[in-house]
């Protein structure tokens, strides 16, 4: 029997299901602000610094069973090991709020809501908060809930897309600047949090003959599917990419809007939206998770904090999307790339040999972290 | 520990109802009587100015029938601003989601169309795959007109804009993303189809132009007892957002034939036979085409590539019952004539385009993702340096 709380399939579902769905809203038209017709190239930059980093932390995975309380425990002492799970709370609380109102949007314009009211996050922050109670094992059933959704659904709406696309539009290569294109790819940062992910999961799954390779393959065929999605969003749009805040939503609506059907894309894409929901879940899953070690706490008392401070958040800040996504992305886009690439790259070089108590800390329910 | 999974339970009861409220909407619950669906929009240059805004609203009601009207606000500066005064006049939240067609009326095109278009696309609420095209008159008197298809006039405003009205070359048909993408592009250029009204015999009086901040229904129109026609077969070319020139329904149907979505079209062609004109009218199945800017010598040629299939559909002179059976089997001769008249149409439009500074056949762009150093050599002179040439080919059952 497997007592971890998670398996192989269950992370190479979310890398190929789930988190690229969340880079098919904004962040589109975020990179196209500053690369243009090179969003391609900043979107590959990015997935192959946090393929990397993911590789460099299977092959921690393949060394060791610790997670990564137990390696850090093990290298700088206990108390260190619950400042940096306290930092991660905040990093994985401070990387959803993006996502949060990003998803706003995006439920406005797909629902046609005509009131944006924040009585409509409540549904949200209940579910997030069974979700974060809940822990690692229902991040692992969700991903198994929303392949099959994904496979069905992404593959319906590329078709529809794909003869308004005009490929030419990517063209010239590299015009916009090797300066911009590393820029546009830093500034995307917020929408790669798959390594910090990836960096939790240690030790909450059982490292089996080929993991590796079955979770990096899983996540080529993610990030395929998304580099082939932003050609395709350029080609549509071209020079009004920018434009088109919820990418998702617009590709392929054009193939359908004057059929006799109708809208008939609409379906597909409500069918995604669970898996919007989930994907939103996981970065306050594990803020949670790391708030709880670090305090030694029940989840559920800092579950409950964090939703709570998350509901303040949108109440404050519902109608300040686009502020908020500056200062995601152009102002402090350096957050990003230290917790998501930098940090969990240097877990390489944390001791592995197991110390009194290392492996891997328990929370206060028996959960391990 | 039974408590707890009951409490569960519950917790998940009651997520599972909120998750379902949440994606029905039911939070965004509204009174759908206070509600409006703009299902066209009409801009024409006011006085001083200002533009006059026209909505085509439908209204839902309970039952089969909705009520379907003309709103008019006349010299507002902006149309976020004309939008706000509708729902200060009549006290309906219009929404742009469903609004699928933008009518600019001809006066409103000699200044940057943009001006008012531009709301569309700062709005996420409203749909850029809606059609837009440009009136031979005023915008409110086309949305005013009498339907002969249905009871809103934007239904057959669309018919006439259908994309199978493109496939079939007889409009340039133009949503509002592709006219933005052109607008925005290296060429600042587009095109729309000019919508003319032709009036009925029957209609005099038919129509329904809306007085300031009037309301009109069109279930009094529709006991008008004639209908008005609209015909879109010329073309409205812009630069930099302003009209520049106009194609005529040949130029049009050449431009489409050898540019856009179109692969299927009937075109006459006039020859003599015997000492006599005789007109052929020709089923054109367009089997390939394409178009490719090159640099040659330092100047862009535009080299078009077109090969067709043609059967004879009609002719003026009265056939023999053997020319009426072998209809698939079009005269060298009469080829010959379509080709001509499809070059010279074809060169009539690219020259047209050309003077007025609308880069229709997208020379510019194809030089900045193809050619981007002879573009930057060029700069502003490419469209004007450009040269088209023609390898133009009909082909028939022989």
């Amino acid at each position: 029997m497997n007592e971890k709380a998670l398996n192989v399939r269950q992370i190479c579902f979310l890398f190929a299901a789930i988190l690229p769905v969340t880079r098919m809203l904004v962040y589109p038209a975020t990179l196209s602000y500053r690369a243009k017709n090179d969003l391609v190239w900043a979107a590959l930059i990015s997935f192959a610094a946090e393929f990397a980093v993911i590789a460099l932390l299977l092959l921690l995975a393949k060394k060791t069973d610790l997670t990564f309380f137990g390696l850090v425990q093990n290298t700088f002492g206990r108390v260190a090991a619950r400042i940096a799970c306290f930092v991660f709370s905040l990093y994985f609380f401070f990387s959803s709020l993006l996502p949060v109102l990003e998803q706003r949007g995006f439920i406005l314009q797909v629902f046609y809501e005509n009131v944006s009211s924040f009585l409509s996050f409540i549904p949200f922050v209940a579910v997030s908060l069974y979700a974060s109670v809940k822990g690692l094992r229902s991040t692992g059933r969700v991903a198994d809930l929303s392949l099959p959704i994904f496979a069905v659904c992404i593959p319906v709406l590329l078709l529809l897309a794909l003869p308004e696309a005009d490929f030419t539009a990517l063209l010239p290569v590299g015009s916009t600047g090797a300066g911009n294109i590393f820029r546009s790819a830093a500034e995307g940062m917020n929408w790669f949090g798959g390594a910090a992910y990836m960096l939790f999961f240690l030790g909450n799954f059982r490292y089996e003959k080929k993991s590796a390779v079955k979770i990096l393959s899983a996540y080529g065929i993610g990030a395929a599917i998304v580099l082939f999605f932003l050609a395709l969003f350029y080609g549509i749009f071209s020079d009004i990419a920018i434009l088109q805040q919820n990418a998702l939503a617009h590709i392929s609506k054009y193939a359908t809007s004057f059929t006799s059907l109708g809208r008939i894309d609409l379906l597909f894409i409500f069918a995604l939206s669970p898996v919007l929901l989930f994907a939103l879940c996981l970065p306050l899953q594990l803020s949670t998770r790391c708030a709880a070690e670090a305090l030694h706490v029940r989840p559920v008392f800092p579950a409950a904090a964090i939703h709570l401070l998350l509901l303040l958040f949108i109440l404050f800040f519902n109608q300040s999307y686009l502020e908020i996504q500056t200062l995601m992305t152009q102002k402090l886009w350096y957050v990003f790339v230290v917790f998501a690439l930098l940090l969990p790259a240097l877990a390489l070089v944390l001791r592995r040999e197991k110390g009194a108590g290392a492996g891997g800390a328990r929370l206060k329910n028996g959960r391990r972290l | 520990m039974k408590t707890n999974k009951i409490g569960m339970r519950i917790f998940l009861l009651i997520a599972a109802f909120l998750l379902l409220l949440f994606f029905s909407n039911d939070f965004g619950l509204i009174d759908i009587q206070k509600t409006s669906i703009i299902t066209a929009i009409g801009i024409d240059a006011g006085e001083e100015g200002g533009m006059d805004i026209t909505a085509q609203i439908a209204v839902p009601e309970a039952g089969n029938s909705g009520k379907a009207g003309n709103v008019s606000v006349k010299g507002a500066r902006t149309v976020g601003e004309a939008i706000s005064l509708l729902n200060l006049k009549t006290g309906w939240y219009p929404t742009l989601v469903h609004c699928r067609l933008i009518l600019l009326g001809e006066a409103a095109t000699k200044t940057d169309v943009f001006r008012s278009l531009d709301y569309f696309l700062r709005s996420q609420f409203v749909e850029d795959s809606c059609l837009v095209a440009v009136c031979a008159e005023r915008a409110e008197d086309a949305l005013g007109a009498q339907s002969p298809v249905g009871d809103m006039t934007y239904a057959a405003i669309e018919k006439v804009l259908s994309s199978e009205a493109q496939k079939t070359g007889l409009v340039s048909v133009n949503n509002l993303r592709e006219f933005s993408k052109g607008y925005y592009s290296v060429g600042k250029s587009s095109f729309l189809p000019v919508l003319t009204l032709k009036k009925d015999a029957q209609a005099e009086g038919g129509g329904s132009s809306s007085a300031n901040e009037s309301q009109s229904g069109s279930s009094a129109k529709s006991a008008s007892a004639g209908s008005d026609l609209f015909d879109a077969s010329s073309t409205m070319l812009f630069f930099r957002g302003r009209q520049a020139d106009v194609l005529s329904a040949e130029e049009t149907l050449a431009f489409n034939l050898a540019y856009t979505a179109t692969d299927f079209a009937y075109g006459n062609v006039s020859v003599s036979e015997n000492g006599e004109n005789v007109t052929y009218n020709l089923k054109i199945k367009i089997t390939k085409k394409s178009e490719k800017v090159s640099d040659e010598k330092g100047v862009p040629v535009l080299r078009f590539s077109i090969r067709a299939r043609a059967q004879i559909a009609d002719a003026s002179d009265a056939g023999s019952a053997q020319e009426v059976a072998q209809s698939s089997v079009v005269p060298a001769f009469v080829l010959q004539a379509a080709q001509d008249r499809l070059r010279l149409q074809l060169d009539a439009a690219f020259k047209k385009a050309q003077n007025c500074g609308c880069d229709l056949f997208g020379v510019c762009q194809s030089l900045q993702r193809f050619q981007p150093r002879l573009l930057q050599t060029l700069g502003e002179n490419a469209l004007s340096a450009a040269k088209a040439s023609f390898d133009i080919r009909f082909d028939t059952l022989h």
